[in-house]
Order: structure tokens, then sequence, then C-alpha cells
């Protein structure tokens, strides 16, 4: 079931959503590498997200698999991971770096601005929150907003153009989402015991990550 | 002014330095002080912290671990602005290989470059002492082709599920491969952990397994065996105009005050790396010198040597599970002891798992986005499979003109010129560059076939800027001519100056070069005590 009846009224819909996604995430992605002292603190700037609207992006860019339970620990994972970013602190340099790098301004503003895009899109044109939306018009609408993204794999979250697409980033580059990939207890990423190396990699057994 | 006495001074804390200063301290009862332009970097008890945010963000691990204004132009290899207590080996991989024995005769076995003064034989017990000194677990691959005196001195790091498959990809193929050795610990030792495959080796080892320069140095610091001098750059080396004895060092702190100082010892070392070192020398110029110092044949700073790769991802029809351990690797050594006849072509060979083209994407070939379940199951699909990466770093002779000037143009917070390196190949090198990088594809392309697998893609390195492991700027050798230190790193010139580890290399191998440096400035430590 969609939420809207008319088809030409859908497609506009979309389109509006796309354009208004991907260049808010464009226009506040910064890409210049500013010399600033790194002091390792959050600074004084806005942290987290509105939850319902993460959730009802979480609810379409997720697996099911996940469950309930899992889906809410990815976007703890992600609002804390957002939130505990320095901006422009030193990038890793090093073998093939000729200078000194700074990671991009902080980029949560523009998903907090994507995320109430999207609210005002969907009071707007449907005259429902986003939250309210059936799963199939978020995927539409998602969809329509990461026109124009990179394809081929998935950005670093820090450099994904939309908040959809961060979530996502986030969540895949965990080990428990290879995991789920792979079938198998991997735990790529994480410390473990060189011994158990040699062995196959245990199946995985129920819902995971 | 502050001043600083002492017997041996070395310039330069990096790994050459820190394990030439633990032998040094051990068979000599001379006054060690070592001086480094930057600070202390993160420390060990940090590191876990530090790459968690690595991991998550990018940051940099290393805090403090460069000046801004101290960079050299013209290479994307060694990071130069790299000044830190421990220097470029804090965020090293850990990956210790020897040269081979035809490293050291290439004139002679080859007819190109040069040799060495000296035989990989005589290096032989300076090697064994690096790796013990510094925990290389390693596993002996076939003696014709990795000849050494004694064993290694830890177990090697395992042939983990992943490599064991790729070591049977690799024996269908014709090509004997083994655990790749590294400076990674297989078993505790030291206080210091087993390897726990966090797969952050470099840019961090948040265990302590992985060995780092800081341990010897803080070591050395704790048990008053050496004076560590940090945040003071050296700037000139001054020389007597009579005899050309090194009397003295000057230079300033980096921290605010720029404090000038003045270190004077019987003994100064060189140990700053490929950059740094030949840029001393050339900047100690002046009216007795006016080329530099130890530059009596014109070369500090010429024959900067190094190596690139040609670099392929294989699928291959097996089932591999990326993440076991991402940084180990299957090694080979066939490739570097090859026929006489022919044309020249010498490269080393490392074979690793691989997440290529198993990643999770946006979008299906259709051109569908993908999200939630679909996204999974098309991930699933993508995940199966065995995707393999394989490398292969070739030697590049290097031109007398491939070399390191001083750049007016870029200076310092105190107006020194900084260094801009121009590598470049030998005549013998350029003419066969195409034929090397279509020689080594080919390789690729038939063990690919052997394996029933594909090339995902291939690329070569020729685009970089400079090459990889460089050395060289400070060549050794026996003819004072055709030289700048003598074969056990002594200046020509000036009897009392030494250069250490890679400046001081004729070439640079087709593999990774650490543990060579280290063992050349273990070499040198040993003539110096001697001295």
């Amino acid at each position: 079931m969609h939420d809207t009846p008319q088809a030409a009224g859908r497609r506009s819909f979309l389109k509006l959503a796309g354009a208004l996604a991907v260049t808010t995430a464009a226009g506040c992605a910064v890409e210049s590498r500013v010399p600033v002292a790194t002091t390792g603190s959050t600074n004084d700037r806005d942290t987290g997200f509105d939850r319902s609207l993460l959730n009802a992006v979480a609810a379409v860019v997720l697996p099911s698999e996940l469950g309930v339970k899992g889906v809410d620990t990815a976007v703890d994972a992600f609002v804390t991971w957002a939130d505990g970013y320095d901006p422009v602190a030193e990038e890793m340099h090093g073998y093939g770096y000729a200078d000194i790098r700074y990671l991009p301004a902080d980029p949560a503003p523009a998903w907090r601005a994507q995320l109430a895009g999207l609210e005002l899109l969907a009071r707007r044109s449907l005259r429902k929150s986003f939250a309210e939306l059936t799963v199939e018009t978020r995927q539409g609408l998602l969809a329509a907003a990461l026109k124009g993204a990179p394809d081929d794999r998935l950005p670093s979250p820090i450099d994904a153009p939309h908040i959809a697409l961060a979530l996502l980033s986030h969540w895949a580059s965990s080990p428990d989402a290879w995991d789920l990939a792979l079938g198998v207890k991997v735990q790529t990423g994480n410390c473990r015991v060189l011994g158990d190396a040699n062995a196959k990699p245990l199946p995985i057994t129920g819902l995971r990550a | 002014m502050k001043t600083i006495e002492s017997d041996i001074v070395i310039i330069g804390s990096g790994i050459t330095a820190a394990l030439m200063a633990a032998r040094l301290s051990e068979t000599t009862k001379r006054r060690i002080t070592v001086i480094e332009a930057g600070k202390p970097t993160t420390p060990l008890a940090e590191r876990t912290k530090a790459r968690a945010r690595y991991m998550a963000y990018g940051e940099s691990p290393w805090k403090q671990d460069h000046l801004d204004d101290q960079n050299a132009y013209g290479t994307t290899w060694g990071f130069s602005p790299s000044m830190t207590v421990g220097g470029l080996a804090m965020h090293w991989g850990g990956v210790s290989p020897r040269y081979s024995p035809e490293d050291f005769r290439l004139k002679t076995l080859y007819g190109v470059g040069d040799d060495w003064p000296f035989t990989y034989e005589e290096l032989d017990p300076f090697y064994q002492e690096a790796e013990e000194r510094m925990g290389v677990a390693g596993e002996q691959g076939p003696v014709a082709l990795d000849p050494r005196g004694k064993p290694y001195p830890l177990p090697p790091l395992p042939v983990n599920y992943n490599l064991k498959q790729l070591q049977g990809f690799a024996t269908q193929a014709g090509v004997a491969m083994w655990s790749t050795p590294s400076a990674k610990l297989s078993v505790a030792r030291d206080g210091r952990s087993q390897c726990q495959r966090c797969d952050t080796c470099y840019p961090v080892c948040p265990s302590g397994a992985k060995y780092s320069p800081d341990f010897t140095w803080d070591a050395l610091v704790r048990d008053n065996r050496i004076t560590l001098v940090t945040e003071t750059l050296v700037r000139r080396l001054i020389a007597d105009p009579t005899t050309g004895a090194i009397v003295r060092a000057t230079g300033n702190r980096t921290d605010a005050s720029g404090e000038e100082v003045t270190i004077t010892a019987t003994t100064f070392v060189l140990a700053a790396g490929f950059a740094w070192s030949p840029h001393l020398l050339l900047l100690s110029r002046d009216a007795a010198f006016p080329n530099g110092l130890a530059n009596r044949s014109g070369l500090v700073g010429k024959y900067l040597a190094g190596h690139r790769n040609v670099n392929a991802y294989l699928d291959l029809p097996m089932e591999l599970y990326p993440g076991i351990n991402v940084q180990h690797s299957l090694v080979s050594k066939q490739f570097m002891r090859v026929p006489r006849s022919g044309r020249y072509l010498r490269h080393d060979l490392r074979l690793w798992e691989s997440s290529v083209g198993r990643e999770p994407r946006l979008r299906d070939a259709n051109g569908a986005t993908l999200f939630g379940d679909a996204l999974l199951a098309d991930w699933r699909t993508r995940a199966k499979g065995a995707t393999a990466r394989i490398r292969a770093y070739y030697d590049v002779i290097p031109d007398r003109e491939s070399k390191l000037t001083l750049d007016a143009g870029h200076v310092n917070r105190f107006g020194d010129p900084m260094p801009t390196m121009d590598f470049r190949d030998a005549p013998e090198s350029a003419a066969v560059k195409p034929w090397q990088e279509e020689q080594i594809a080919s390789l690729f392309r038939r063990m690919a076939k052997a394996g029933n697998g594909t090339i995902l893609k291939m690329e070569n390195s020729a685009n970089d800027l400079g090459q990889e492991h460089p050395t060289g700027g400070c060549r050794m050798g026996d003819d004072p001519t055709q030289s700048v230190v003598n074969k056990w790193g002594r200046a020509h010139d000036h009897e009392n100056l030494w250069v250490a580890g890679a400046p001081t290399q004729p070439s640079a191998s087709c593999c990774n070069g650490t543990l060579t440096f280290v063992a050349n400035g273990l070499r040198t430590a040993s003539a110096i005590a001697s001295a």
C-alpha cells in the first residue's frame, strides 16, 4: 500500500526529495583541509538526531533480520559515533601522504537538516510525518534522495552525503554486519586470539548485529 | 643558549637510531646523547583508544608526530614531516623481509647499478641481531631462496585459514610462498603481548605486539643508558676547516622558545633517514665546504633509490572469509633470485586475503537502489567466493641524478630551505620499465589462470610521487670519489662523522626495507664502538 494515490504527484515528490536531500548534504560536506589544532574534544557543537525520524530511516535502510532490538542497537551506535566525531581532527597520514590532512567539518548539521527536510516534505506533500509513512514510501523517498550517491561500494560514514547512507554505512562497516553477510564468525576489525586464525570460521547461528 | 656535551651524538630517533643506541649502550662506555626534533607521540597505554578513533573516524592515532614546517617535497613515500620520538616506524607495518644476496652484487651478477661494498653474508649477523632486537616472527623459506645463518628468533605468524587456501593456490600456480616475516610477536616477549590480530598493524598496534622504536627508547631512558633530547632541531654540523673533524652541531629548540642549541661531541652519527640526513649535510655548507659536508664526491643527495609495484586483485574459485588477519600475508623470494641471462627484472611477491568486490553496495547491476533486506541478500551473494590481493615490488636502479636538493622556495621557521626530491631511474631501468611491468602482469594472469580465477583489476604505482621504501642520498662505497661514506658508514671526508641506515644504501631492493636499514645501522654501530 502506498501513501499517495497519484503517481504524478509521487514522482514530483520523489524528485523534490532527491534534490533537497543531496544538495543539502553536498553544500555542507566540507572538503577543504583547514589546518586547525586538534583538541580531541567534541567542541560545543550540537549533538543527537530526531530519534523517531532516524528510526524511521533505519527501518528502511537496515535489514529486518536485525530485529527491532538489533536496529535499535545499530541506531544507538550510529548516534554515539556521530556525537563523538571531532571535526577537522588530523587525518591518519603515513605511507602515500606528503602532507598533513584534516578530517572534514562536522557532517551532522547537514544530516539533521536532511531529516528535517524529509519530515517537512512528508508533511507538506502527504500530510503525514515521515515516520508515519509506509516503509515502501519511505524507501522511495530515500532512494530518490540518494540519486547520485556512489553505488559501487558504500562510502565511509563520515563522507556519506546523506544521513540514510551514513547510517547504513556505519552499520555495514561493523564486524557484526560482516559476519551476518559472511554467515560465519570472523569479527573483522576486533582484536582476537592469534591461534584461532588457523581454523575455518564457525557459522553464526540466529540473528546478529 | 643551551649547550649539550656528549661523547656520541645521534641525530634522529627513528628505528635505526633506536637500535643503534641500544647496541652502542651495550658495547661502549661512552656517553650517548640522542637529538630529536619532535616530541614523544602516543604512548602504548593510549593506543587502544587511539586505534578506536582511527577505526571510527580515520583520525591519526599519532599525536604531535610532525613539525608542520619541516617537510620534503617530491615524495609521497616516507612521510617526511614525521618528526617524533621513534620516527616513521611508529606507524610502520612491521613487515621485515631481508634483501636477497643478489641485491649486494647487482653489477657483478647483472651488469646494472652498483655492487654494495659488502656482501649479504657479511650483513647476515646484523640482520639476525635486528630480528632479535625487534622480535621478528618468521618462517624459513626454501633455503636456496631464503638463506640465513640462524633460525628466526620467533616462530612465524600462523598461515591462517585464508592464507592456507591461498598458499594452495600459489603452489598450484608454481610459486612457493610462506608466512611473511614480521616484527610482530607470535609469542609474548619482553613485556610485549602476542599478536592479537587487531588488523591495524599499520597504522597502530594497540597491543605492543608490533615493534615500535619507543619501546627501545623508553627502556634506554629508564635505565639511564642514554640521554634523549627532544624538540631540538639540528640545523648545521660545523667542521674544522683544516682537519675536517666535526666540532659541533648547532640548531634550535622547536618549542615556542626557539632557543639556540649547541652540541659538542667526539662522534657524530647522522641517523635521520633518507631525507633529513643528506639534507643536513647540504645545509651545513660553509666557506671551507661550499658544497656541504661529506660531499667531496658531489654525491650527497644523489642516487635516491626505491622500488615500484604492480598490484592486482584476483577473483578465485574458493571460499575465503575476509578479515581473519587482513595485514598478514604470504611472501615469495622466488623472483628475487633470477638467472643472469636476459633482461633485468627482479621482484618480490606478496599475497593477501582481500575484501575487494565482497563489500555491500548501494545499487545492483541494474541500478536499483538496495536497502535493508535487499542489500543484505545482495551482499551475501557478493561475499561468497574469494578475492586475493597480489603485489610485486620491482626494483629500480637509481640514476646518479635521482636526487635531493635544497629548495629555497620552501623554508622552515628558521629560514632553512627544505629538501625537494626528484627520483629518476637509471637508463638501464628506464629502458625496461614497460617490459618489467608487463612481465609481472603476465605472471599475475598466469597465476590467475592456473587457479581458474580472473583478474578483477590491476594497477601499478607509476604515478606515485617518488619511490617506495626509499634509500640513498649518502651512498656507501670504497671509492671516495664515488661514494659519501665507506662501507661502515663513516664519512670519507670527516673521520668522526657517521651516517647510518637507509641513506647509505646504494640500492633499495624489491621488498620492504626497514629491516635492512636497521641491520646496516647496527653494522655501523659495531664500527663506531670499535673506532
